[in-house]
């Protein structure tokens, strides 16, 4: 019997071909941002994510969430910015566990700054962490960081089409808070219209009207997030 | 925004893909960009341009197909556009999460991708 030949195909010098792959690569976020949920609820931690232009109030709203829920929940929190620290110090002093992530000069946080940053945490001691986002209407909604829900804050005083113009983030929104609201009158603004607007877009968002420099309103915030 | 970041991510996942293969030359690179990344397709190829320079990749043709934004109803199974809706006083339409069939909250399933479909390379 003659010997089988052994046939190898090998591709020729030269010789042009195609690779599928289908690799998208904004789902390397994703899955991080997952694996991140996954982290925080085997810990029993319950995260949230709070976005927002710059100046929207996003600290203040934090600040006023911590004071109201720290007697209830062990409550840390993550501050995006590019640099300093100056908010983290802020929430600091509440008594709360802080943690500064600074981007650099990325305008959004990501799953994997996330991660970094849920090593440097306490864990044990901890069922509540907010996580607020670079001030930025824009990239943040693309960027899920694996929170339970995602808060959008968008003030008065950004003027009346902010909602209209930026319809993709509201459609990340769990709730919506319409910051400032005892400005509406001197900005011509009506938190109505507003509110109109998110719903439109979003209609499953839950809206509500805040001053978080006062406190008002922060509890129904609280109320919306399930806390 | 992220256009230099991500175009950074493609050529590298380009070559390592080349690198696999032993190639000597990569000669097209096929992208899928979704409609609601908001990526500058301009810059993406300026970018791709600029960082496939001194690479297998240089002179390579880039071609980028765009995926519109498609959303899916749980409820009725619709599957297509958003609903638009007119904002009566700014008169702009507006994109919704409401099924364009029934009018209960959909989800986005297509649209926000920036995926690399296939390399065609030379051994």
């Amino acid at each position: 019997m003659a010997a089988m030949k052994k046939e190898v195909v090998k591709a020729e010098e030269g010789e042009i071909f195609d690779v599928e792959l289908s690799k998208d690569l904004l789902k390397v976020n994703q899955r991080l941002a997952e694996e991140n949920k996954r982290f925080l609820h085997k810990s029993g931690i319950r995260a949230i994510d709070i976005m927002g232009a710059i100046g929207s109030g996003k600290t203040s709203l934090i600040e006023k969430l911590v004071q109201l829920l720290k007697n209830r929940y062990k409550i840390a929190v993550f501050k995006g910015d590019l640099t300093t620290t100056i908010d983290a110090e802020l929430i600091a002093r509440h008594g709360v566990e802080t943690v500064a992530i600074n981007t650099g000069k990325e305008c959004h946080l990501d799953a994997n700054l996330v991660k970094k940053a849920l090593r440097k945490l306490n864990l044990k001691n901890l069922d509540l962490l907010f996580i607020e986002n670079v001030g930025n209407l824009i990239c943040p909604a693309e960027f899920l960081l694996g929170s339970d829900k995602r808060v959008v804050v968008v003030s008065v005083t950004e003027g009346p089409y902010m909602v209209v113009k930026h319809p993709f983030i509201f459609m990340e929104a769990d709730v919506v808070a319409i910051n400032k609201m005892d400005l509406a009158k001197a900005m011509k603004v009506e938190v109505k219209r507003l509110k109109g607007d998110v719903k439109t877009i979003n209609p499953k968002a839950l809206v509500v009207a805040t001053n978080s420099r006062t406190g008002e309103g922060v509890d129904n915030v609280a109320k919306a997030l399930g806390l | 925004m992220h256009e230099f970041s991500v175009t950074s991510q493609i050529v590298r996942g380009v070559l390592d893909e080349a690198e696999k293969h032993r190639a000597k030359k990569v000669n097209e690179v096929h992208l899928i960009v979704g409609k609601l990344t908001f990526l500058g397709l301009e810059q993406v190829r300026f970018a791709f341009e600029a960082l496939t320079k001194g690479t297998i990749m240089e002179g390579s043709k880039l071609i980028i197909d765009e995926q519109e934004g498609v959303v899916k109803c749980n409820h009725c199974g619709y599957m297509g556009d958003f609903k638009y809706e007119d904002d009566p006083l700014y008169h702009v339409p507006l994109p919704t999460l409401k099924c364009l069939q029934c009018g209960s909250v959909v989800n986005i399933v297509a649209g926000k991708e920036c995926t690399i479909k296939s390399i065609r390379m030379m051994v």
